[in-house]
C-alpha cells in the first residue's frame, strides 16, 4: 500500500518535473532566424537570387495583352480572360491588385536585402567586396526598376512631375505604416538615385539573365521616353544601339522560339523546376507561370489548346515574309483570308507562338525584357518629338530591314501624327505579346491618333472593340485590397474609379 | 471395443451427474411487478454465482430450477437489482423499485462523471441505439441534427470524409471551430473518423457550457464530443452480435432543368457555336441525349458487417469487435474499406481498490478519393464531367487519350474524364490505432489515484499516378517528361500521446458531498511526413503503387534538359501541452451544487510570447424537484443551471495540431529562387504578441422531466464572446503581405438550444403501441466586433462576403442585381443609393445584405414508433438562415457556354426584342460578365427541410425465439436523405460553400439484421 502511493508520487513528481519544457518549449526543424539568414557575402547572393525572383513580367504580357487588341477569343476558350477582354477594370478586378501587390513584394524584398548587406560585419565584405558591391547594384538596380513598373500603371500622366505617383519604398516598413503616393517627381528622383548607385558598385558582367550596366542605360531609355524627355531617351538608346546590333532574322527566330539571347539586353530567366516551372493562373492577369500560358494550356501549336488566338487586327499587321510573322503564327495556324464573310472561327485559327517552350518544357521561356530594337523604336520616338521625321523614318526602316532580310522601302512620315502612328504600329508588331501594348497606347496613343482596334469578327460577341487613349482606364485604380490596410489612400484614387 | 466403451462412458457419466444435481433443486415460481404493481416482462432472473437464469415472460410470470440457499437476482433495466435467498416457498413474488440513480444515465462532466441529476453542466447524452445501425462510415455524419447545437455539415459525398463540426456558433474565423474529440479518454484528430467504428460507439455526450468545458483549458474553447466504446459486464456471459447491412447509394435531384440535345444542338445552331452550327434540323432530331450524371455517378453499394463479442468475469470483462465496411460511393472512382478490431478489457483486483482497463483499437482503411472536386479543371473534376458534359456526346465517342488531343475541344470535357477514370489513381491507406489504459487506485476510501495514458497514431499511405498513356500525361508531357505520367507517393505520420494523473476525493456527511481533483496532463504529438513524385512511367510495367515501371532521370541532349526529373519531400513538426488544474463539486441535500474549475494551460505555440493561461468556470444547480414546495406538482425532475467561465483556442490558425507552430519568430528559408538557384527569402513576419484565443461563455438553462418522465427536455440560452480573435488584419502591400494575423477583434455567439422528447403514447400493455415525438434545435447568431479596419468594415478574399461591426459573419457584401433592362436585355443593378443602374462601380455600390452562409435555426424533429416489435423512427432535419451563391446555376445559365457545356432551358426565356419581360439577360447583353461574381445575381436561399433518417424495422419477440438460441433478432430497413424541400436547386441543399461543382451527398437505402446468441 505504502509502496503504491510512494510510487504514484514520484511518478507525479517527475512529470510535473521533467515533461512540462519538453512539450512547450519546442524548437520545429529547419527553421531559419532572421538574426542568422544573411551571415556572409554568399548568404546576401542567396538573397539575390531570391530578389530577383519576385520579377515576372507575365502578368503584364497577359494583362497588356487581353485588355488591348492583340488577342481574340480561342476557340478553346473555355471563359477565359472574358471580363479583361471586355475593357472590364475596376478597383475590384485582378490587374489592379496584381501589379500593386506584386510590386510592392519586390521592393520590400529588395529592402530587406539591403537592410541586410548594410548590416553585414565589414569582415564578412572584406571576405569578397567586389561580389558585395555587385549584388548591392544589382539590388538597388531592381529597386529602382521594380519602382518604375509601378509608376507606370498607377501614374495618370508620367511627364507631369507633379501627378501622383505610387508610394516610394525605400526602406523597411513596419507593419503599422500607411503611406501615401508620393508625386512623379519624387518617385523619379528615387529611382534616378537607385540607379546611380547602381550604376557605381555593379562591377562585373554576369550577362543578359542578370543586371548590368545595359540594364541601367536601358532601363533610363525607356523612363525617359515615358516621360518625354527625348533628349536623354535618344542619347541613352544611341548608346545601347552602338553596342547591339540587331538579330539578324535567323537570330532573332532562335531568340524566341530557342531562347538565345539574340538582340536582348536583359531577360528574367525562365528554367525548369523554378518557382515559375507550371500554368500559372490562365486567362487571368495574375498569370505569374509560364509565359506562354497566358494564351495556351499546352502548347504554341493548335493541338495545344489555344485560349487566346491572335488578334485579327494584329495578324492583319503582319506580313509573311517578316520574321516576325514566323516568329509569332505558329505553323500549325489555320488562316481564313475570307474571314469576314465566313466568320467561322473554326476555319481562322491564329496559334500564338511567341513562347514556344524551351529545356523541353512547352510554353516556357525567359522572358525579354529589354531588347535593342525597342531603343531604335525611342530613338525614332525622340526623333519624332524633336522633329526629325526623316531620322525616325530611316530608324524604322532599320528595323524593317532587318526583319524582312531585305531593303525595305523608307517609310513615309508626312506628319509627327502619322510618324507617331508609324512607331506605334511597329512597336506593335515588334513588341507584341511582350507587355508593351497597353502602356503604349497610353503614352502615344493620342499623338498617333490610335485607339485599341479589335478587329470587328473579334468584338462581335461582346461589343467591345475600341477603347480610345484617353480612357480613365489607361490608368489603373489604386486596388480596394490596399484601402482595408491603408484608407487614407482611398482619398488618392485615380480619377474615373 | 475397449475405446468404444470410453465413448459411452463419458456421456453416460454426464447424464448421471445432472440428474444428480437435478435431484436437489425445486421449481420457483412467481410474478415480478415494479413500484406501480404493473407487471414487468424481461426481467432477467439469475441464480447468483452460476450461468442459469431466465426472463419473465410477458404478464411478468417466471418459473426457474432452484435449490433452497442459493440467491435469485432480478434485475431489469432502470430498477434497483433485487436479491432473495430461496427458502421453502416455492412462490417468490417480487416487487422492483425504481433505481432513481440508474435511470439517470451517468453524464460525462470531463474528466469525471456524475448522475445527471448531480450534473450542473449542460450537455447532452446520445445512446448507441441512435448512433448504431446507420450506413454512414463517418460516425460524425450520423450526429447529424441529433444534438441542440452541434452543425454538422457534409460538403461532399466521398465515403467516410469529414465533415464541419461546430457547436453553438462559430467562435473562430481563422482557428479551428471543431470541438475536441475524445474518444475513451484519448484526445483524437477530428479528421480521421472514418477510421473509426461507428458500431462500437456506446455513447457520446456533447458537453456545452462552460462549466464543462473550462476543464480542457485551451482546447475546450469549441465544446467537447466525448465518445465512450462498448464494454463488456461483468458477471455477464458469452453474447455474440452481428449486424449486417447492405445499403445503396444514389445521387440525389436537382432542379437546374438542363437541355437535352435537341435543344441544346439547336441553340448551339443559333448561336453558331459548337457542334450545332453546322447540323441540320434533321440530323439534330435524330441525335440522342445521354446524361452524363447517370456516367459519373452511380448507384454505389455498400456492405457492413459487424461482430462483437463481450463477456465479464467477477473480476474481468471484455468486449471485442469486429468491423467490416465496404462502401463505394456514388462518383466513380470513390469508395471507402476499412477493417477495424477493437478489444476492450477491464479488470478490478481481489479487494476492489485497484480497478484497470485497456482499450485498443486498430483500424485499416482503403479510400479511393478522387481529388480537384470544387475546381474548374475540365481535365480533371469528375463533376463537371457529370453535370456540365454536352448531353450529344456519349462515352461510345471516346476511343483512347491520344484520339482527344486533336482536336483538342472542351467540349469533349466527358471524354476527358472518362480518360482520367481509367488512368489515374489516387488512393489513400491509412492505419489508424487509438490506444488507450487507464488505472486507478483507492488509497484510502475517498481518496483515489488516477492514471490515464492515451495514444493516437495514424498513418496514411497515399499513392497517386497518372498513366504514360493518358490523354493528361500526353497533353501535359512535352519533351521534359515524354512518357509522362507520373507516381507521387507520401507516407504520413501522426502520433500522438497523452497522459492524466490526478487524486480525487470523494466524500459525503449529512446534507454534504464534495467530489474534488487535482490533476496534471501532458500531450505531445509528432508529426512526420515523406514522399517523392516520379515522372516518366513506361507503361508496360508500370502499376499504381510499384516501381517497376519508374524511368530514371536522363540528360537529353536533344532537348538539352533533364528529362524525367523527380522530387521529394520530407517535413517534420512536433507539438505539446502541458497543464494541471483542479475541480471541486459540492452538493447540498440533492437540493443545491457548484463545480468549480480552474486550470493553468500552457502551449508550444506561445513559448516564446505568453506560455501561460488560466481558465475557469464556476458551474451552480438547483435541483428544484427535490424542494418541498413540489411535493405535489407533476415534475420528476426540474434542475435550474448556470455556469460562467472561460476555456480557449490554441489552434489559431485552424488546422491540426501542428498548424502555426512557431508565429511568435520571424523567419527566412531556404529554397529555389531566380534561374532555379538555391535563395534566401522572407518566409515569415514575427507576431510577438501572440496568445490564444478565449472564449467566455454565460449559459443558464433547465433540464425537466414532467408526467412520469413522459416529456423530457431541456432548454438552455448562451452567450458566448471570444477575445483576443486571432484574425488577418489588413496592412498596405508595402510589407509584401496584404493582411498579417494578429489577436484582435472579437465575435460573440448568442443563441439558445433546446431538446424535448414527449411519450405521445405510452402502452401499458407489453408489445402495445407507444409513440414518442421528439425535437431538437437550436437558433444562434454569430456576430463580429472590433474589426481592425478603420471603418469597422473589412472585405474577404473572395470579393463577395466581408464582416462589419455588429454585422453577421462572412455577410454577403455585393452589389444588388435588379433583373433585366426590357429595354435592351441589359443587366440592370442598384448603386449604393439604391438608383437602378448597368454599370454599378464595383467598389462603391456593394452593400452588406444581412445575409450569410450560416444557419440561424437548426435541428432536428421526429418520432419513435414500436408496435408488436414493429418500430418505426424518422428524422427530420431542417436548417433556415443560409443564403448560398448557385455557381452551378451560374454555369447553366451562362450563354458563354453554349458550344461547350450543357445549359439549362432557362437560357430558352432569354431577353429577345420579343421577348422583353424576363428573367435571363439577352445573350448580347454588354455588361453580363463585369459583374457575374460581384452582385448578389446568383445568389439562392438553401434553406431545407430534409427526411435526413427513416427506419422501419420489426424485432423478433423473444417468444419466438425461444429454444432458437438466438437471444435478439431485428430486422431493419432505412434511408438517409430521402427527399428535401428546400428552394435550392442544386443537388445538394447540405453543403454550406459557395464553391460549386462539388460532390453531392447520397440519397442511401439500407437493408440490415442483427443477430445475437
Amino acid at each position: 500500500m505504502k509502496n503504491t502511493k510512494n510510487l504514484l508520487t514520484v511518478i507525479l513528481v517527475f512529470i510535473g518535473l521533467t515533461a512540462c519544457n519538453d512539450a512547450i518549449d519546442i524548437d520545429q526543424k529547419g527553421r531559419l532566424d532572421a538574426e542568422t539568414a544573411f551571415e556572409s557575402v554568399d548568404d546576401l547572393q542567396a538573397g539575390l537570387f531570391g530578389v530577383y525572383d519576385q520579377f515576372d513580367i507575365t502578368p503584364d504580357i497577359a494583362f497588356q495583352s487581353i485588355f488591348t487588341d492583340e488577342l481574340s477569343i480561342g476557340f478553346d476558350n473555355g471563359g477565359q480572360g472574358l471580363a479583361d477582354y471586355g475593357f472590364v477594370l475596376n478597383a475590384g478586378t485582378t490587374a489592379p491588385e496584381t501589379f500593386w501587390v506584386n510590386g510592392y513584394v519586390q521592393l520590400n524584398f529588395a529592402n530587406r536585402l539591403i537592410e541586410a548587406a548594410e548590416n553585414l560585419s565589414a569582415e564578412k565584405i572584406a571576405e569578397d567586396p567586389d561580389t558585395y558591391n555587385q549584388i548591392l547594384g544589382e539590388t538597388y538596380a531592381l529597386r529602382a526598376w521594380g519602382h518604375f513598373i509601378l509608376l507606370s500603371y498607377y501614374s495618370t500622366d508620367y511627364t507631369d512631375d507633379n501627378a501622383l505617383s505610387i508610394i516610394n519604398l525605400d526602406f523597411v516598413p513596419t507593419i503599422d505604416q500607411q503611406l501615401l503616393r508620393n508625386t512623379n517627381g519624387e518617385t523619379f528622383a528615387l529611382i534616378e538615385s537607385d540607379l546611380t548607385k547602381a550604376a557605381g558598385l555593379l562591377n562585373g558582367d554576369l550577362g543578359v539573365k542578370r543586371i548590368n550596366a545595359d540594364f541601367i542605360t536601358a532601363l533610363r531609355a525607356r523612363i525617359a521616353a515615358y516621360r518625354e524627355d527625348y533628349v536623354a531617351a535618344a542619347s541613352l538608346a544611341e548608346e545601347l544601339i552602338a553596342k547591339y546590333p540587331l538579330a539578324s532574322r535567323l537570330d532573332y527566330e532562335d531568340m524566341f522560339l530557342q531562347d538565345s539571347d539574340g538582340e536582348v539586353i536583359f531577360k528574367l530567366e525562365r528554367t525548369n523546376n523554378d518557382n515559375y516551372d507550371d500554368q500559372g493562373q490562365t486567362g487571368s492577369p495574375a498569370a505569374g507561370g509560364w509565359a506562354g500560358s497566358c494564351f495556351a494550356f499546352v502548347d504554341a501549336t493548335i493541338t495545344g489548346s489555344p485560349y487566346f488566338e491572335m488578334g485579327r487586327s494584329l495578324f492583319n499587321l503582319l506580313d509573311p515574309a517578316d520574321i516576325r510573322y514566323t516568329v509569332n503564327v505558329a505553323p500549325s495556324s489555320l488562316i481564313d483570308p475570307d474571314y469576314e464573310t465566313n466568320q467561322n472561327p473554326e476555319l481562322d485559327i491564329l496559334v500564338i507562338q511567341k513562347y514556344p517552350g524551351s529545356e523541353g518544357q512547352p510554353l516556357m521561356n525567359d522572358l525579354k525584357v529589354f531588347r535593342v530594337s525597342e531603343m531604335y523604336l525611342i530613338q525614332a520616338e525622340a526623333a519624332v518629338a524633336q522633329g526629325d521625321l526623316g531620322l525616325a523614318a530611316s530608324l524604322l526602316k532599320e528595323i524593317r530591314d532587318a526583319r524582312f532580310g531585305t531593303d525595305t522601302p523608307l517609310p513615309v512620315l508626312g506628319t509627327s501624327t502619322l510618324a507617331y502612328a508609324a512607331i506605334l504600329d511597329e512597336r506593335r508588331v515588334e513588341l507584341c505579346f511582350e507587355g508593351h501594348r497597353y502602356l503604349d497606347l497610353k503614352r502615344l496613343g493620342t499623338r498617333a491618333n490610335k485607339a485599341v482596334s479589335k478587329d470587328a469578327v473579334d468584338c462581335a460577341f461582346n461589343g467591345a472593340c475600341s477603347l480610345p487613349p484617353d480612357d480613365y482606364r489607361f490608368t489603373l485604380p489604386l486596388p480596394s485590397v490596399e484601402f482595408n490596410g491603408n484608407p487614407g489612400l482611398r482619398e488618392q484614387q485615380n480619377p474615373g474609379y | 471395443m475397449r475405446s468404444g466403451h470410453n465413448w459411452i462412458l463419458i456421456p453416460l457419466m454426464l447424464v448421471l451427474s445432472m440428474n444428480f444435481s437435478f435431484a436437489q433443486e425445486k421449481l420457483v415460481s412467481g410474478l415480478v411487478i415494479d413500484q406501480d404493481a404493473v407487471p414487468l416482462p424481461g426481467v432477467s432472473v439469475v441464480v447468483r454465482g452460476t450461468m442459469r437464469g431466465v426472463q419473465t415472460d410477458f404478464d411478468g410470470n417466471y418459473s426457474i430450477s432452484v435449490s433452497e440457499g442459493e440467491v435469485l437476482q432480478f434485475s431489469f433495466i432502470g430498477q434497483k437489482t433485487l436479491e432473495i435467498t430461496v427458502g421453502a416457498s416455492f412462490v417468490i413474488n417480487v416487487t422492483m423499485e425504481e433505481d432513481v440513480e440508474a435511470l439517470e444515465e451517468v453524464v460525462v462532466q470531463g474528466y469525471r462523471s456524475a448522475t445527471r441529476e448531480k450534473s450542473s453542466i449542460a450537455s447532452q447524452t446520445l445512446t448507441s441505439q441512435t448512433i448504431e445501425n446507420r450506413p454512414n462510415a463517418n460516425v460524425i455524419q450520423t450526429l447529424s441534427g441529433q444534438v441542440a447545437g452541434l452543425e454538422i455539415n457534409t460538403a461532399t459525398g466521398q465515403p467516410g470524409a469529414s465533415p464541419t463540426v461546430r457547436l453553438r456558433g462559430i467562435n473562430s474565423i481563422n482557428g479551428n471551430t471543431s470541438p475536441l474529440f475524445i474518444v475513451d479518454g484519448t484526445p483524437v484528430d477530428e479528421n480521421n473518423f472514418k477510421s473509426i467504428n461507428p458500431q462500437d460507439i456506446a455513447s457520446i455526450d456533447v458537453l456545452k457550457d462552460a462549466g464543462a468545458t473550462a476543464v480542457y483549458g485551451n482546447r475546450g474553447a469549441n465544446g467537447v464530443v466525448y465518445i465512450k466504446t462498448k464494454q463488456g459486464a461483468y458477471n455477464t456471459p458469452l453474447q455474440i452480435n452481428y449486424t449486417g447491412i447492405l445499403s445503396f447509394n444514389s445521387l440525389q435531384k436537382n432542379d437546374y432543368n438542363l437541355m437535352d440535345s435537341q435543344q441544346q444542338l439547336t441553340l448551339e445552331n443559333e448561336r453558331g457555336a459548337g457542334r450545332g452550327a453546322t447540323l441540320t434540323p434533321a440530323e439534330i432530331a435524330a441525335t440522342p441525349t445521354f446524361d452524363w450524371a447517370d456516367y459519373f455517378f452511380r448507384t454505389g453499394l455498400t456492405q457492413n458487417h459487424n461482430l462483437s463479442l463481450s463477456s465479464g468475469g467477477e473480476r474481468f470483462s471484455q468486449f471485442t469487435s469486429l468491423g467490416y465496411f465496404d462502401q463505394e460511393g456514388i462518383l466513380r472512382n470513390s469508395d471507402l474499406k476499412r477493417f477495424s478490431i477493437r478489444n476492450n478489457v477491464g479488470g478490478t483486483s481481489a479487494n476492489d481498490r485497484f480497478r484497470y482497463g485497456t482499450n485498443i483499437s486498430i483500424n485499416f482503411s482503403k479510400s479511393n478519393d478522387p481529388n480537384a472536386i470544387g475546381t474548374q479543371a475540365v481535365n480533371q473534376n469528375y463533376i463537371i464531367g457529370a453535370y456540365n458534359s454536352v448531353p450529344y456526346i456519349t462515352p461510345d465517342d471516346y476511343v483512347d487519350g491520344a484520339s482527344l488531343l486533336d482536336p483538342l475541344v472542351f467540349a469533349n470535357t466527358p471524354l476527358f474524364l472518362i480518360d482520367r477514370l481509367r488512368n489515374f489513381t489516387l488512393l489513400r491507406e491509412e492505419l489508424k490505432m487509438i490506444g488507450s489504459f487507464n488505472a486507478s487506485y483507492k488509497i484510502q476510501p475517498q481518496l483515489t489515484a488516477n492514471l490515464t495514458m492515451s495514444a493516437d497514431y495514424q498513418n496514411e499511405f497515399l499513392t497517386a499516378a497518372r498513366r504514360p498513356e493518358s490523354f493528361n500525361a500526353l497533353l501535359f508531357g512535352g519533351a521534359e517528361n515524354p512518357t509522362s505520367g507520373f507516381q507521387q507517393q507520401a507516407s504520413t505520420r501522426q502520433f500522438s500521446y497523452n497522459q492524466v494523473t490526478s487524486l480525487n476525493y470523494e466524500n459525503s456527511w449529512g446534507d454534504h458531498s464534495v467530489d474534488a481533483g487535482a490533476y496534471m496532463e501532458y500531450f505531445k504529438a509528432h508529426f512526420r511526413q515523406f514522399g517523392y513524385t516520379a515522372n516518366g512511367l513506361d507503361p508496360k510495367t508500370f502499376y499504381p503503387g510499384d516501381g517497376s515501371g519508374l524511368i530514371p532521370v536522363r540528360y537529353d541532349s536533344d532537348a538539352e534538359a533533364l528529362l524525367f526529373v523527380d522530387t521529394a519531400n520530407a517535413e517534420s513538426l512536433d507539438a505539446g501541452l502541458f497543464s494541471y488544474f483542479a475541480q471541486v463539486d459540492y452538493d447540498f441535500a440533492r437540493r443545491f451544487g457548484f463545480t468549480g474549475t480552474i486550470r493553468r494551460d500552457a502551449s508550444y505555440r506561445f513559448s516564446a510570447s505568453n506560455k501561460w493561461a488560466t481558465f475557469y468556470s464556476l458551474a451552480g444547480r438547483w435541483n428544484i424537484h427535490n424542494e418541498a414546495f413540489m411535493e405535489d406538482l407533476p415534475f420528476d425532475q426540474l434542475k435550474l443551471r448556470a455556469s460562467y467561465g472561460k476555456a480557449g483556442n490554441q489552434r489559431i490558425a485552424g488546422g491540426g495540431y501542428f498548424t502555426a507552430p512557431d508565429l511568435t519568430r520571424n523567419f527566412y528559408a531556404t529554397g529555389t529562387g531566380y534561374g532555379g538557384f538555391n535563395s534566401i527569402f522572407l518566409s515569415q513576419i514575427a507576431n510577438t504578441t501572440l496568445r490564444w484565443e478565449t472564449v467566455a461563455q454565460f449559459d443558464v438553462g433547465v433540464d425537466f422531466e414532467v408526467f412520469k418522465r413522459r416529456l423530457r427536455g431541456s432548454v438552455d440560452y448562451y452567450k458566448k464572446e471570444t477575445t483576443d480573435l486571432f484574425q488577418s488584419r489588413p496592412v498596405s502591400a508595402i510589407n509584401a503581405v496584404t493582411s498579417l494575423n494578429a489577436n484582435i477583434g472579437s465575435l460573440t455567439n448568442q443563441g439558445f438550444d433546446f431538446t424535448a422528447s414527449y411519450q405521445l403514447i405510452r402502452s401499458s400493455e407489453p408489445e402495445g403501441f407507444n409513440l414518442v415525438l421528439n425535437a431538437v434545435g437550436n437558433f444562434n447568431e454569430t456576430n463580429v466586433g472590433d474589426i481592425p479596419t478603420e471603418n469597422g468594415q473589412r472585405g474577404n478574399p473572395d470579393g463577395i462576403t466581408g464582416t462589419r461591426n455588429g454585422g453577421i459573419l462572412n455577410e454577403y457584401f455585393v452589389i444588388r442585381y435588379a433583373g433585366v433592362n426590357p429595354a435592351n436585355g441589359n443587366l440592370l443593378f442598384l448603386t449604393a443609393d439604391g438608383e437602378v443602374t448597368e454599370n454599378p462601380n464595383a467598389d462603391t455600390d456593394r452593400v452588406w445584405l444581412g445575409k450569410n452562409l450560416i444557419p440561424k435555426w437548426q435541428g432536428s424533429f421526429g418520432f419513435n414508433m414500436d408496435y408488436k416489435g414493429f418500430f418505426l423512427t424518422t428524422q427530420f432535419n431542417y436548417v433556415t438562415g443560409v443564403d448560398r451563391m448557385d455557381f452551378d446555376l451560374q454555369t447553366f445559365q451562362d450563354p458563354n457556354n453554349i458550344g461547350t457545356f450543357r445549359t439549362s432551358r432557362d437560357l430558352l426565356r432569354a431577353w429577345t426584342p420579343e421577348n422583353r419581360i424576363t428573367d435571363i439577360p439577352s445573350y448580347g447583353a454588354s455588361n453580363r460578365d463585369a459583374y457575374t461574381f460581384v452582385s448578389d445575381r446568383y445568389l439562392r436561399e438553401a434553406d431545407y427541410l430534409r427526411l435526413r433518417f427513416l427506419q422501419v424495422g420489426y424485432k423478433f419477440p423473444q417468444r419466438y425465439l425461444e429454444h432458437t438460441g438466438i437471444s435478439r433478432l431485428q430486422i431493419f430497413g432505412n434511408a438517409e436523405n430521402l427527399f428535401t424541400i428546400s428552394k435550392w436547386r442544386g443537388f445538394d441543399a447540405e453543403a454550406q460553400t459557395n464553391t460549386n461543382l462539388l460532390y453531392p451527398t447520397p440519397r442511401i437505402f439500407s437493408v440490415g439484421f442483427e443477430i445475437g446468441f
